[in-house]
């Protein structure tokens, strides 16, 4: 069996990475060709580079950017933001992305679904899925209104996007994102019992001991952005403490 | 071998840069090759891919790409690295959506991962998995420390017949081949080029390999 994943979530803005609390309030947070590099050599499973204007912005992602963190990036790399079409996701994946994620592309039109499936294979292709808190439910959200989606439920998207070929879901509870107050287990196992395809959590890790008792809860992928980019803890500490606590995790030099 | 060139085809839908740039950091000199006469003329094959095998198995056959690669591999003995889809294009039936013919170089299918695997096991298997090797591995694996733990990024998997070609295998709940090796072919369902250390010297080994 695989093991369980820690993937690192980094925003891409111009050519810095950054760092935000509920999708804005964006703080610097370094170059992007060192952290890559930086986070491999620790031993992160995987890496997600999103690039958070290109959508709002309706533009195309930065692809030269893209490339040049890709020529250093030696573990896999998935590419998101602004991708609309599915010629944007080949120069992508050309360029060095291993997965392409697209996640307000696919709610405006759910057939590039099925396009990047049926062109790249569903292994290639993530669907994000961001879901905010609100009147004691939650609902999907839409980050460029940075508002609730009128229409659908992210229940309803999450099955709907499976069914058209996403390989994998990763789901963000952006009310908890840059909070460090704990990933949405819940929100995971609604997630993972809906499909069987790879789902990863996002949103709210900050301490070590929320990525312990998301592995002990059943978890097997979660991403991380706080904690890889504002806090002492490296990937390998990370892991060694994973790993101490009896979880199956890669480690550098181990397994 | 450092310095050593590699030519790696260009199958149509594939992710050539991460191929190439894993070549370049193992400290080889990796060529792009696009056309039969370019593989006529390579000494050391790495056949990349991502996708549908189907989709690659058509262009290798349209390009004459695949027929250049039958005879520099399988009749002039040149060593080939398949990768993923570039492993599953080499058996004879490709059973992904409809059923189309491969290179048929070993006897032997490309079959869902989801018809082998129980309903609990998320598909594709996607992440870091540790391989079992068979003996006839060790030489190309012989470089790697610690456990040989690569990532992989799949839906479909290859079935042969041929056990004595499968180099290594995965436990998934049922057991999935991992890698391939036979006469001058080592194949792997895995991708080196994105395993970080353990990846590059999977490379290393392939550099120096004289089947």
């Amino acid at each position: 069996m695989p093991f369980k994943r820690v993937i690192a979530s980094l925003l891409l803005r111009k050519d810095r990475l950054v760092k935000g609390t509920h999708f804005a309030t964006y703080r610097d947070a370094g170059d992007p060709k060192a952290t890559v590099r930086m986070l491999a050599a620790q031993g992160i499973d995987e890496i997600v580079l999103a690039d958070i204007d290109a959508a709002r912005d309706r533009r195309l992602p930065d692809i030269e950017g893209i490339s040049a963190v890709a020529t250093d990036c030696n573990v896999p790399l998935t590419i998101g933001g602004g991708i609309v079409s599915t010629d944007i996701a080949a120069a992508c994946l050309e360029r060095g992305a291993d997965k392409i994620m697209v996640t307000s592309g696919a709610i405006d039109r759910p057939a590039l679904v099925d396009e990047l499936a049926r062109r790249f294979g569903s292994q290639a292709v993530v669907v994000g899925i961001d879901v905010v808190e609100g009147d004691g439910t939650t609902f999907l959200y839409d980050h460029r209104s940075a508002a609730r989606h009128p229409g659908m439920t992210w229940q309803h998207w999450t099955t709907e996007v499976v069914a058209r070929g996403a390989g994998e879901i990763r789901i963000c509870a952006v009310s908890r994102e840059g909070t460090r107050t704990g990933l949405d287990l819940a929100l995971h196992d609604s997630a993972a019992g809906a499909v069987d395809v790879p789902v990863v959590i996002e949103g709210g890790a900050g301490v070590l001991s929320h990525l312990d008792a998301a592995f002990a809860h059943g978890v097997e992928a979660l991403a991380i952005g706080t904690m890889v980019t504002f806090s002492d803890n490296n990937i390998f500490k990370i892991k060694e403490y994973l790993a101490s606590r009896g979880h199956a995790v890669r480690r550098m030099g181990k397994a | 071998m450092a310095g050593a060139e590699a030519h790696i085809v260009d199958c149509g839908a594939n992710n050539l840069a991460s191929v190439v740039n894993a070549f370049r950091a193992a400290g080889a000199k990796p060529r792009i090759v696009k056309t039969p006469e370019e593989v006529r003329a390579a000494d050391r094959l790495v056949l990349p891919g991502v996708g549908s095998a189907a989709h690659a198995a058509a262009h290798l056959k349209s390009t004459g790409i695949g027929e250049a690669l039958t005879d520099r591999v399988r009749r002039q003995g040149h060593p080939m690295l398949a990768i993923c889809v570039g492993m599953q294009v080499l058996l004879e039936r490709l059973r992904e959506h409809g059923d189309t013919a491969g290179l048929g170089w070993i006897p032997g299918e490309v079959v869902p991962l989801r018809e082998l695997l129980a309903k609990s096991t998320r598909v594709p298997h996607m992440g870091w998995t540790t391989v079992s090797p068979t003996p006839s591995l060790a030489n190309v694996l012989g470089k790697v420390r610690g456990a040989p733990t690569y990532f992989f990024c799949h839906s479909f998997t290859v079935a042969t017949p041929r056990r004595d070609a499968i180099a290594a295998t995965i436990d998934l709940g049922a057991e999935i081949v991992a890698a391939l090796r036979f006469d001058t072919v080592f194949g792997t369902q895995f991708h080196p080029e994105r395993s970080h250390m353990n990846g590059q010297r999977l490379i290393e080994a392939f550099l120096d390999w004289s089947p």
